[in-house]
């Protein structure tokens, strides 16, 4: 039988979201679910059981960090796989996030192989 | 003649004595000699049986070390033919096996030429939409930064536009490098000193983008026409890339040719459609427009 996974995106970009999404579209059994902010994103674990978290760092309302830290607290989720998505000089906000509690990160310009491979190597999926 | 003498004749028995002694002794002395010789001859021939055997036993180990020989040596004939057999064998699967390395190598290549399409089709598909996605002039312009700051990689960059009546191109939008230090284009065919603006006002004049090959090393990294139409109406100009962003790839030129073909009339198409407030073109006013297609 074949497993299948969730996934929850947060990145207040929309294009960002979007390219992560049709990158993420080719790991088979994999669901993907949008979110634009940490708020949001707090909103959509609440409702859902998820398997792995993409979070971007820099978002208005509620930033990665905390929703990182939120995420760690909550009996559902504290121990499922989070990537980061960075930019170049936030050398910081990563060791932070990756502090708090995030198992891996993306450095942007992303490009969806990279981002496959986090993925399936978090999930345990084989290539 | 001696002998008549010696016997000479016979006077008395003592000579007969005599003589029968004398035979006797000749006759015991030939006796001793005979049988010492056949005594000799006797231990001479047990010797020489007894080298012989010796001999005929050397030989038969000899022969028998010689026939081991043989068949080790056989042995090793055996072994050196399956050892010959196997060579070929095994020059036949290392051929197999190359082959197989260069079906898999053509396959790996292809495999990563089609990661590489299905990202450009991505990014380029996020592109187009993002680009597209909104009538105001505002948001065109976030996307059209945001689009070279997140799927190119871009630090810094400016957009240019024509300026018509003074010939020149003014910096609208900018990213990574304040706005007010952007400098204007002034198009005077190539008689500009600075580099930079000697670029920008070659590729707008040429309509030829600039794209540095290899690691960036000098600004701009990179400038971009944009077209509307058969005109060169304005430029991109991605100043640096980010830190870990050392050269542009396949993706990153492909994206550059949609901006190029698209940017520019995104640009206009969101600045008419603003000026207008939002009003929508009549029917009438479109038929018009299209009847001398007919």
């Amino acid at each position: 039988m074949t497993s299948s996974y969730s996934c929850l995106v947060v990145e207040d970009s929309p294009m960002m979201r979007q390219l992560i999404v049709l990158a993420l579209s080719r790991v088979r059994n994999l669901r993907v679910t949008e979110a634009d902010d940490g708020v949001d994103g707090l909103r959509k674990l609440a409702g859902g059981k998820f398997d792995i978290i993409i979070t971007d760092i820099n978002m208005p309302i509620m930033d990665g960090l905390k929703l990182v830290k939120r995420v760690r607290t909550d009996p559902t989720h504290k121990d499922v796989p989070i990537i980061i998505v960075t930019t170049e000089g936030s050398t910081e906000d990563r060791q932070r996030a990756l502090q708090l509690g995030a198992n891996a990160y993306i450095t942007k310009p992303i490009q969806a192989p990279q981002v496959i491979a986090k993925v399936k190597e978090l999930l345990k999926i084989e290539a | 003649m001696g002998d008549k003498k010696g016997r000479g004749p016979r006077k008395s028995d003592r000579p007969g004595e005599s003589v029968a002694a004398e035979l006797k002794e000749k006759r015991d002395a030939f006796l001793h000699t005979f049988f010492k010789r056949g005594a000799e001859l006797t231990d001479e021939l047990v010797t020489d049986n007894r080298r012989l055997r010796d001999q005929i036993g050397a030989l038969e180990a000899e022969n028998a070390s010689l026939k081991t020989q043989l068949a080790s040596d056989r042995a090793i004939r055996d072994a050196l033919r399956k050892i010959e057999d196997l060579e070929r064998e095994k020059a036949r699967l290392l051929s197999t096996v190359h082959e197989q390395e260069a079906i898999t190598g053509r396959i790996t290549n292809r495999y990563a030429e089609v990661e590489s399409e299905l990202e450009s089709f991505a990014n380029l598909y996020v592109a187009s939409f993002q680009l597209h996605s909104s009538l105001r002039a505002r948001t065109v312009i976030r996307h059209l930064k945001e689009l070279l700051q997140q799927l190119v990689g871009a630090r810094s960059v400016a957009i240019y536009f024509l300026d018509e009546a003074a010939r020149r191109l003014s910096p609208i939008a900018s990213d990574g490098v304040d706005l007010a230090t952007v400098p204007a284009v002034v198009l005077q065919d190539g008689a500009t000193a600075d580099p930079v603006t000697a670029v920008i006002e070659r590729a707008f004049l040429t309509g030829v983008a600039h794209v540095a090959e290899g690691e960036v090393t000098s600004r701009p990294a990179a400038c971009i026409p944009l077209q509307l139409d058969d005109r060169v109406v304005g430029a991109l100009v991605v100043y640096d890339l980010l830190e870990q962003k050392k050269r542009f790839i396949t993706v990153d030129r492909e994206l550059f040719k949609l901006l190029g073909a698209h940017a520019g009339a995104a640009l206009v198409a969101s600045h008419m459609y603003t000026t207008a407030d939002g009003r929508l073109p009549t029917p009438e006013a479109l038929r018009a427009i299209t009847a001398g297609d007919r």
